[in-house]
Formats: C-alpha cells, structure tokens, sequence
C-alpha cells in the first residue's frame, strides 16, 4: 500500500466549454487532512465535482492517480467503491426514497463490488443506529425521505452520517460549514474528527477559517484562478483571515 | 374497500354509478408490456358519494396505453380523487383523458385530478389532457399535469454513494409510483 493516496498532475477541467481548473498540482498522502481555501469562483467545487466524477464536467489535459488507479478511467460509483466520498455543498432532494433504503442499497451495492454478501437486516440496523447516534439523529431521522423538507444543517449532518457508515478512505467536504449555526459545525467537525485514522485521508473546502478551528489541516492551499496559488500550513489561515485572499499572488 | 385492477389480468369496468353516501376506492395497473384502451366512466348520482380512484402505468417497449376517465358530479357534496403516474420508455405511447363535470347545481363539489409522467426515453410519449367543466358555483376543482425525465443530480447524489446507474435508475422510477403501490400495500 502506497503513503500517497491521490496525486493530481496539471488538472485542466471546466464545464460547458468554459476551463475553470487551470493546472492543479495536488498531493495527498494517507492519514493527512488537506484544506484548499479559496475565493468564491477559484475552482474549489469544480475540482471535488472532478475527482467525484460529475458527468457534466469535462477534463481537458492532465492526470488524477488514486490509490494507483486512474481516477478519471472511473465512473462515480466505481469511484465510491474504491473509497471516494463527496459530502456535498448542495445535497440533493431524493424524493420517495427513504435514508433507510437510500443507505442500504448503497451499502450493499458497495459489499457486491468488494465480493462480500449482503448485510443482514439485523446486521444494517445496528449500524444505522450506531451512526445515526453518531451525528445525533434521532429515530425517525432514517424513515424520511433523502433531503426531502431538511434543514440546512440537517442535510449537512446527513452527508456525515453517509460518510460515517461508507468509511471512506478519502473524504471530499465541499463548504460543508456553509449554512451552518455552531452547534451543527461542532457536530459535523466532530464527526470527521473521529473519522480520522492514519489509513484516510480528508480533504476540506472552505471560504472561511471557521471550519479549520474545529477541523485541523496538517496542510493548507489556496487555490485562486484554477491553480493552487500557495501551500503551507496553519499560519497561511491566519493571513487570509488577517488581510484576505488578495494578500496571496496567484 | 379497494379494487385493484390489473391489465392483462382483470376486465375493468366501463361504467360505475356512485349513490347517496357510497364511496368506492380503485387502483387501476397497466403493468410492462400491456398495450390497453380503457373508457371509465362514473356518475356520482348522490350526496355524499365519494371516488377515489389512482392509476399506474409502466411502459417501456413498444406499448400504447390510453385511458380516458369521465367523472359526473351531478348532485351536490360529491368528492372525487384521481391520480394517474405513468412512466414511459422505449417508443411506447402513453395518453391520459380526463374529465371532470360538474353539472349545474352540484354546490360543495370537491374534485381533484393530478396526472404526473416520467419519461426515460426520447422516443416515449406522454400526453396529458386533464378538462374540468364546472356549471356550479362553490366548488374545489383542481386539475395538474406533469411530465418529466429522470433528474440527472439524483442520479449523480446516488451513484457517488455506490449505487450503480442502472440500480439508481430504478429506484428512481420506483419513488416515483410509490405513491400508487403504496396505497395496494397499505390494503392489503
């Protein structure tokens, strides 16, 4: 097993013919949390729509190696199955399809992939229970329908309850603090918090250096006009806080 | 009470009449493969009576279904429900008829008739004719039509959590007639 999990080489990518990703360098290794911070319109979303596979999106030039694979040989769901989680920015409204179904089909489909049988029924409870009360659901959280009538911070909360019962190996947060009151924040950042581990990997998109509070970044990037502009650690928070996104050459 | 009737399997009736105070509950399902002309008609003839009347079709090949339902309110505090959802893929046809009439005098008349479509391909159709013809004042008449195609960001939210786009398909089209299985199920 490799140390570098994702490894991002001049990544060109855009959508309806406009490039937006314009030579991205990013590498990642195994137990490392990576924030990419950035100015609204720099990329962030285009580049995890990317690596999740989005079908609208279209790469033009440049190469994403995951875990020794490919990544862009591979379709969205292959992508989950080898261990890719995108917590959305938007969650999407599923109408008619409860989290109950929503999760077991997911689960099942993903053991298929892996060659292992389905899980009992007895077996899929305890582990929605188990997570459920992980990110504080509470009982009836599993019967709705997927996003359906959910709260800002309750279709946040669900993205990590996803994540917690996938247990993917590496992480993808879109602006998952957008939208979010403190106590929510805490909730979501204690999730992945706990969800760290020395196999994973995470990788935090953010505006703003509230999330980073909760979720410490062993490394820190800026990404401005498709490129990433600057990388470091700790103290490159503290400049965008102190004199903003312009304060860094890109 | 309700009578499910499925095409291909049992003869539906063409006509009903509705007396002070009845209800009648009816699930109509045209199932994959069925090409069917239906006619229904049903005259609610007396106060109080009540339909509720839901249909569901599944259409992927080369089928042509089509349904036409006729409702007469002709008394006062009637009440008539109707949903139909089709689904249609492949070149198959698929067109909904409804009218609702509400004669002249027919006061506290409820009426609702919705008729959703989804289609999954580009060769399908779906053709959607709801009428109201209303001769009574102080009525609740509402009459909707939709048609639609798979949404592609449920299809992306799925597969990204491993669900397989075939798989995501179909579950997709099964939330979509949920409504009219789940009223079978929850008579049964």
């Amino acid at each position: 097993m490799s140390d570098i999990l994702l490894e991002i080489e001049n990544l060109h990518a855009g959508i309806e013919g406009r490039e937006i990703l314009r030579g991205v360098d990013l590498r990642i290794r195994r137990g490392e949390v990576h924030a990419i911070m950035g100015p609204n319109g720099a990329g962030k979303s285009t580049l995890s729509a990317v690596l999740a596979g989005r079908p609208d999106y279209r790469v033009s030039a440049g190469i994403v190696r995951y875990d020794g694979r490919d990544l862009l040989e591979m379709a969205p769901e292959e992508r989950s199955w080898a261990g890719i989680f995108l917590s959305f920015q938007y969650p999407v409204e599923i109408p008619g399809v409860s989290i109950t179904n929503f999760m077991k089909a997911a689960l099942n489909a993903r053991r298929k992939a892996a060659g292992l049988p389905e899980l009992t029924p007895a077996e899929y409870l305890k582990l929605l229970k188990e997570k459920m009360a992980f990110v504080q659901m509470k009982g009836e959280f599993a019967k709705r329908e997927v996003n359906v009538g959910f709260s800002g911070g309750e279709k946040k909360r669900n993205e990590i309850f996803q994540m917690a019962m996938i247990e993917p190996t590496l992480s993808i947060l879109d602006e998952t603090d957008s939208g979010l009151d403190v106590d929510a924040l805490r909730i979501v950042a204690d999730g992945v918090n706990r969800l760290r581990s020395p196999q994973t990997a995470s990788i935090v998109i953010t505006h703003y250096q509230r999330l980073l509070e909760y979720i410490v970044p062993d490394v820190v990037h800026v990404l401005k006009n498709g490129r990433i502009v600057a990388t470091g650690g700790a103290e490159l928070v503290q400049q965008i806080e102190t004199q903003g996104y312009d304060s860094i050459d890109g | 009470m309700d009578s499910v009737y499925v095409i291909g399997r049992d003869a539906v009736p063409s006509y009903l009449r509705l007396d002070a105070g009845e209800s009648l509950r009816m699930t109509l399902v045209v199932p994959e493969g069925e090409s069917c002309r239906l006619a229904l008609e049903v005259d609610l003839d007396g106060p109080g009576a009540s339909l509720d009347l839901a249909g569901a079709s599944m259409s992927t090949g080369t089928e042509q279904v089509d349904i036409r339902v006729t409702v007469r309110h002709n008394v006062p505090g009637c009440r008539s429900e109707q949903l139909f959802k089709s689904v249609a893929g492949g070149s198959a046809k698929v067109s909904f008829d409804g009218l609702v009439y509400v004669a002249s005098g027919s006061v506290h008349t409820v009426a609702h008739q919705q008729n959703h479509s989804l289609l999954l391909s580009e060769g399908a159709v779906c053709e959607s004719r709801p009428q109201l013809e209303i001769y009574a004042d102080d009525v609740e008449c509402s009459h909707g039509a939709t048609t639609g195609y798979l949404n592609p960001e449920e299809l992306f939210y799925m597969r990204s959590r491993g669900i397989p786009e075939e798989q995501a398909r179909s579950m997709q089209v099964e939330a979509f007639l949920s409504p009219i299985y789940n009223r079978i199920d929850n008579d049964r």
